[in-house]
């Protein structure tokens, strides 16, 4: 019997080990075939985006595990018409833009308003499209505004604009933010809270796919200014605006933009 | 009049070391840092500092709250748990220890993630109920084996003796085997008091207002990030210095057993 642990046990080393070279071994292979490729045209440089990748159908994560959606097909063909490299890093909102401060990655790609507070502590480049905030509620809610929703909870994705709508409403029972914006619309469904206030691209998208059943947008939150979404750099790095707002003007300029639009069917 | 005898029981008790120096020990230090720095802080630079302590005030609350109601909660299934765990009836300890290994096996945040979603769709929980039972929920498994282990560590003739002065089973273990137990178990039960007053910040996630949530809203809005975190940490470690103190303050009562 101890004999039969041992011996076991032996099995299960030398496979773990033998998985183990495996895998040095295809990673020795690799790098030799890229090595020629790069030293024989100048490599376009690489830019980082980090990217809130909860957010359909601007950015998520798809089945295949890869990180698509509208924004993040918007700056893949930027990158090309800029002629540089788009990476993709995934990178939780919370704390996205403290990771940007340290020099993580080089800019942020996440539905990312533009305001006044941001452009205090980051650069942001020429704007993707205007968005506008959504009060999304339970089917059988009555309410079309916030004002109707008073002694009721509520919630939005933490540090959006779309808390900021929120954040000094009073009367509320209860003013919820979580980290993902999906999370949100569950405790929505759950009946935890009463109502999202969510951006309208996210609004639409899950009303009306996720939990078409479920939910719907209740108003419109108007607001006197135009919010609109950017890729956000840290504070002085002209270059990268510069690349990515060349290739936005390019991408408009030639109808790629819409193109892209209308794939995602956005409005 | 009663005589009164103290007996000293030495082994594995705190006792104020020889060496001990007074007041200068690694808890004054750390306590007095802590607050200090916080006063520091709040008086030097009240434009960053004295918002963020307005800011935080209720999510202490929350913290406080969710952590005193899962120790009592987690204390009660704990206990329950490792009497069902030492129990001679095969049925009540083989579910005792079922429950053990499947919380054990699972991690905390798993445990928040299944009560607050996954369950949640059948049964809507606010969610600092979610928050209290998943803690009490997981630390009553931990605590159930510390119960257990401080049991099975007295000794048989305790058991012997009480049996055969004619204790029946519930009373040799509520009245001779569980008092001296309690002395072993304080010790790691605190640790684990101190571990789930830590753990609570992972509440946060259920969107729950926290501590840490509190401070996590805060940062996200003003971009302080160095600010907010570190008196995040701070009242963190002030809050688990003061449940330390209180845990050995038991403990060092304990440690001289008083007998009428």
């Amino acid at each position: 019997m101890k004999r039969l642990f041992k011996s076991l046990i032996l099995v299960a080393a030398s496979g773990i080990l033998a998985l183990g070279l495996a895998g040095c071994g295809e990673k020795k292979e690799e790098k030799p075939a890229e090595a020629p490729a790069a030293a024989a045209a100048p490599a376009p440089k690489t830019i980082i985006f980090a990217t809130d990748a909860a957010y359909p159908p601007m950015q998520y994560v798809n089945d295949q595990k890869e990180i698509v959606g509208f924004e993040v097909d918007v700056m893949k063909a930027v990158a090309e018409k800029a002629g540089f490299k788009a990476e993709f890093k995934n990178v939780a909102w919370d704390g996205i833009f403290a990771g940007l401060a340290a020099g993580k990655y080089d800019a942020i790609s996440s539905s990312v308003s533009i305001t006044d507070e941001r452009k205090a502590s980051m650069d942001f480049s020429d704007p993707i499209m205007s968005i506008e905030q959504m009060l999304v509620v339970g089917t059988a809610e009555k309410a079309t505004d916030l004002a109707a929703l008073k002694g009721k909870s509520i919630g939005a994705q933490i540090g959006t604009t779309s808390y900021l709508v929120i954040k000094d409403v009073k009367g509320f029972k209860a003013i919820k933010t979580y980290d993902e914006v999906g999370l949100a619309m569950e405790d929505l469904v759950k009946g935890s809270i009463q109502a999202v206030v969510a951006d309208s691209p996210v609004a639409v998208d899950y009303t009306t796919k996720k939990y078409a059943d479920k939910i719907k947008i209740a108003a419109t939150l108007k607001s006197d200014k135009v919010e609109n979404i950017g890729i956000a750099v840290k504070k002085g790095n002209a270059e990268v605006i510069a690349l990515v707002n060349k290739g936005l003007a390019a991408i408009k300029a030639d109808g790629t933009f819409d193109k892209i639009k209308e794939a995602h069917k956005m409005k | 009049m009663t005589e009164t005898r103290t007996i000293d029981v030495g082994e594995g008790a705190a006792i104020p070391s020889k060496s001990d120096w007074g007041l200068f020990n690694a808890w004054t230090i750390s306590i007095v840092g802590a607050v200090g720095a916080i006063l520091y802080l709040i008086l030097t630079q009240p434009a960053p500092y004295k918002r963020i302590i307005y800011y935080l005030a209720d999510g202490v609350v929350i913290t406080f709250q969710v952590t005193v109601m899962s120790i009592l909660c987690a204390c009660c299934i704990g206990l329950i748990v490792g009497l069902g765990r030492v129990s001679k009836n095969k049925a009540i300890n083989l579910v005792a220890s079922t429950y053990v290994e499947i919380i054990r096996g699972i991690p905390l945040l798993v445990q928040l993630f299944y009560i607050y979603y996954a369950l949640g769709r059948f049964l809507n929980v606010h969610d600092l109920t979610a928050a209290i039972i998943a803690m009490s929920v997981c630390y009553g498994a931990y605590m159930g084996e510390v119960f257990r282990a401080g049991i099975t560590a007295i000794d048989k003739g305790q058991t012997e003796a009480a049996r055969s002065l004619g204790f029946n089973t519930k009373q040799t273990m509520f009245l001779v085997i569980l008092p001296q137990a309690w002395r072993t178990i304080l010790p790691p039960v605190g640790n684990e008091f101190i571990a789930l007053l830590k753990d609570t910040s992972l509440v946060s996630i259920l969107a729950v207002s926290d501590l840490l949530r509190r401070g996590r809203e805060f940062s996200s809005e003003t971009f302080l990030y160095f600010e907010t975190y570190t008196m995040v940490a701070l009242v963190y470690l002030v809050i688990t210095l003061i449940l330390s103190k209180g845990v050995s303050f038991m403990e060092a009562r304990l440690s001289h057993y008083v007998r009428h």
